[in-house]
């Protein structure tokens, strides 16, 4: 068997002459100043995923429909309670300060979203929907976003595409680009300035070469520290952020979108949402959620005004919650949920979809919101019309689906 | 210039003359199969690499017990897992609440204080624990059975589920394991099986054991069969009336459901009550697809994916012992696959144990957990019923935190930390168990005539480090 699989790659001669000799001194890119990366007009995409399984009937609300006061008979919201958006769907309360942002088109919804996968397992669903295929089952081993970093393979710069999270999401995955990080702040390298910085020059010369997973994770962790330490201070937001992991990576997003440091993709998450028991109707659970989500999108439409032009947020969910509610007051897995898009380039004030209804007879077994549209539809859609890709298929294989107008 | 020639320039101009110090760790090298001498790092040392897999890392003083004692009867010493605990980790240990009371009088103390027990008892037994494989399959079975220490009371029942579940069973059987996780009240909270009632059955857990705990998503199982398992547990709940034991296991009669029930094929009669669920139990336990699914688990934590044979092997050996973990591990811990196999990703659990190990440092456990936060594996912290990642690529984003742990440490920076001058020791040797060798740490370390500490922490912070 050859031993030199993944981990330890041969030391090419390059390295081992760099290190020997002290020749590394320093990424290549540190050379090229931030304003040659800058393209102030490349599109940004912002991708929060919901973790989960969001309740998406408790979220848009079907309150026209007497089915649903029906099978929820303590976990509805009343018609009095929800933010009426058309006469049929409504925000929950919490969603309040996303209503202007509806009225004035710059927030779409597509409501029975969900992918083909029928396992209702978090994990299958939500790979299926990161890898960007109709189900778990379908092959492909790297992520959407990964595919569509490659598909652009533009910007040199090492924070084209960020996750705030501990752990690098499946999307991201299969691409060499990604990042994980919670906050900026904490990405420094720590100790005094020169002993530091020699310190960097050490590990240069031990990453200079090695096309493993972590060694190239290495190079590309050195180069974002070259750039977030060059990283101009944040304007201060004109609508208040929530005090939540959420609206820090949101802010944080911002930041980098003003900074203009080529950032292409940030991957959000937020978690909590399997609500399978107490998940609470007008307040509690569920509504505390919202309202994080709620203020953290709102206050980043704010803060990017004026990028709101080439940026668009999406936010998804690997499934929504059963009709009816169960003996703890919670929802188990169901199928369709919702999708929003925010981004002036979205066609908003609008709920798209075909509305599948909750009749017995239009459920999906064994009592789930069908899902009328393939999550697929609205991404292709976004890539192809807001991030000017023409090989979507490269994107989201085997997707071949029209879109359903949700993007202006 | 050819290869050879490059590499001995190299050499000349960092001023070393390694084959000169050619010592038993080079010779095997050199000697080994057809690597030449440009193919590095080199093959791991046999006692590293052993110390790496079957332990939490290599330290020189592990590495002389296990040289005195022999590779072969030091895995079946840690396969008995009964030696004695060293003192001062049983003292440290003694010092914790969360192992000395009750769930019922645990509830005193904070959640967060009560989390923070745990992962330090965990770093501190992982660390410092005579019986290293114990702890490295408490670590893989805290994933497989994973549990979010955050969703409601967890945290004070999590306690006991370590106790007398996983490090209870840990080297023992798998049916054993699964029947007490399935009455661990950590479990039933965590995945709601608590909360599943008669008529309105909650089918978190039921998914979740076959997907996760038994069978594997492709297990063979349906939607039919989850809703039919739900229902089978139904009235499996925790104790919490007054004059009982609280925060114990209950079954209670008036919330199961006494019907039919169909689970994988086989009939369950009516009028059962609590032992639908233990039969539930009994047949997924039995079940070829488990033992395949269990052994596939063990031989990728130990020798990595892709090893089809060793799967089957041990899937073999699961269904003719009823699921003796130690049959299991004690094949794979003696091949020479274990040996051979390419290396594993050092999640950042492992690779602060294993930096503190080779260090030699004191730790309380307590002042490390902020930086596996900020790496992402803080223990039993992790929401989704699945368990840590173990692929690579899931820890890209760890290595900024693992260099500044390493900086920090050797700084003597990390909080109620402390490490040893370590005088003597050659830093490669004592970090990766192999001599200084051409590869361009070593070349790096030599050139650049470091401050220890700082070679030290180069070491830590090197590529090769990041990997068992």
């Amino acid at each position: 068997m050859e031993y030199c699989c993944d981990g330890y790659r041969m030391v090419s001669r390059r390295s081992l002459l760099a290190g020997a000799l002290g020749l590394a001194s320093g990424s290549a890119l540190s050379q090229i100043s931030l304003r040659e990366r800058r393209d102030p007009d490349a599109p940004v995409l912002v991708v929060l995923f919901l973790r989960g399984g969001c309740d998406g009937l408790n979220t848009v609300v079907p309150h026209g429909e007497d089915e649903y006061h029906r099978l929820r008979p303590s976990l509805a919201l009343r018609r009095r309670d929800v933010l009426d958006l058309d006469g049929f769907f409504g925000f929950h309360p919490a969603l309040a300060s996303l209503i202007p942002h509806y009225r004035e088109g710059r927030l779409a919804v597509v409501h029975a979203v969900g992918s083909q996968d029928r396992t209702r397992s978090h994990f299958e669903a939500m790979s299926a929907m990161e890898r960007g295929v109709a189900a778990a089952s379908e092959h492909a081993s790297s992520g959407w976003v990964a595919r569509y970093l490659n598909e652009r393979a533009s910007g040199p710069s090492p924070l084209r595409s960020i996750a705030f999270s501990n752990v690098l999401p499946d999307s991201m995955r299969g691409g060499t680009s990604g990042i994980a990080l919670e906050s900026l702040k904490q990405y420094r390298l720590r100790g005094e300035d020169a002993q530091a910085r020699r310190f960097r020059r050490s590990l240069a010369a031990l990453y200079a070469s090695g096309e493993d997973v972590l060694t190239q994770a290495g190079r590309a962790t050195l180069e974002a520290l070259d750039l977030v330490e060059n990283l101009p201070a944040a304007p201060s937001a004109s609508e208040p952020y929530p005090e939540s992991d959420l609206g820090r990576a949101f802010a944080q997003t911002a930041q980098l979108i003003h900074a203009g440091v080529g950032l292409e993709v940030a991957c959000l998450e937020k978690g909590g949402w399997d609500t399978h028991v107490a998940q609470g109707a007008t307040s509690g659970w569920h509504a505390a959620l919202l309202d994080d989500l709620a203020r953290s999108l709102s206050a980043f439409a704010a803060d990017i005004a004026d990028h709101l032009n080439r940026v668009t947020v999406v936010v998804m969910t690997e499934f929504g919650r059963r009709t009816y509610e169960n003996a703890g007051l919670g929802t188990d897995h169901g199928r369709a949920s919702v999708m929003l898009l925010l981004g002036e380039g979205v066609a908003g004030g609008t709920v798209h979809g075909d509305w599948p209804g909750l009749t017995p007879e239009s459920l999906e077994e064994p009592g789930d919101l069908r899902v009328t549209t393939d999550y697929r539809a609205v991404l292709s859609e976004v890539l192809r019309r807001r991030m000017a890709l023409e090989k979507v298929e490269a994107v989201l294989p085997g997707f071949r689906g029209q879109g359903i107008g949700a993007l202006a | 210039m050819n290869r050879r020639e490059l590499l001995q320039a190299a050499l000349v101009g960092a001023g070393a003359s390694f084959l000169a110090g050619c010592g038993p760790g080079l010779r095997s090298l050199v000697g080994s199969k057809s690597l030449g001498v440009a193919e590095l790092p080199p093959h791991p040392e046999p006692l590293a690499r052993t110390l790496n897999r079957v332990a939490f890392g290599f330290n020189l003083r592990a590495a002389e017990e296990v040289r005195s004692v022999g590779r072969e009867r030091w895995i079946e010493r840690q396969l008995d897992a009964d030696e004695d605990e060293d003192p001062w980790l049983a003292l440290q240990l003694q010092r914790l609440d969360v192992f000395n009371l009750a769930p019922a009088e645990l509830r005193d103390l904070p959640e967060g204080e009560v989390v923070t027990q745990l992962q330090q008892a965990a770093v501190l037994r992982s660390v410092y624990g005579r019986n290293q494989l114990l702890e490295r399959m408490v670590e893989f079975w805290s994933d497989h059975f994973n549990i979010y220490a955050r969703k409601r009371f967890a945290a004070w029942r999590k306690p006991l589920d370590e106790v007398s579940v996983v490090r209870k069973h840990a080297l023992g059987n798998f049916p054993g394991l699964l029947f007490q996780s399935a009455k661990s009240p950590a479990m039933l909270e965590y995945l709601d099986n608590d909360a599943n009632l008669k008529g309105k059955p909650n089918e978190n857990y039921a998914r979740e054991l076959m997907e996760l705990h038994t069978l594997g998503v492709n297990g063979g199982y349906t939607q039919q069969d989850v809703q039919e398992v739900a229902r089978c547990f139904t009235g499996w709940t925790i104790e919490n009336r007054f004059g009982r034991q609280r925060g114990t296991f209950r079954f209670d009669p008036s919330q199961h459901d006494f019907g039919e029930k169909t689970v994988l094929g086989q009939r369950i009669p009516a009028g059962g009550g609590v032992e639908d669920g233990e039969r539930v139990l009994q047949i997924l336990a039995n079940h070829p697809n488990t033992a395949r699914f269990i052994a596939g688990k063990i031989v990728d934590r130990f020798i990595g994916d892709a090893h089809d044979e060793w799967r089957d092997r041990l899937a073999q050996l699961y269904l003719q012992t009823g699921g003796d973990i130690k049959a299991m591990l004690r094949p794979l811990l003696l091949s020479q696959a274990l040996l051979d196999a390419p290396p594993i990703p050092k999640r950042p659990f492992d690779f602060v144990v294993s930096s503190l190990r080779a260090l030699n440092a004191t730790t309380d456990g307590r002042g490390v957990l902020r930086y596996l936060v900020d790496m992402g594996q803080s223990s039993y912290e992790w929401p989704m019923p699945d368990g840590y990642p173990t692929a690579s690529e899931a820890w890209t984003g760890s290595l900024l935190g693992r260099w500044n742990f390493a900086l920090d440490l050797l700084r003597g920076e990390v909080p109620g930390t402390t490490v040893p001058a370590l005088e003597g020791a050659e830093p490669v040797e004592a970090t990766l168990g192999r001599r200084a060798g051409s590869d361009s740490l070593s070349a790096l370390l030599l050139h650049h005539d470091l401050r220890r500490e700082e070679a030290l922490a180069l070491c830590l912070c090197s590529p090769e480090f990041q990997w068992r």
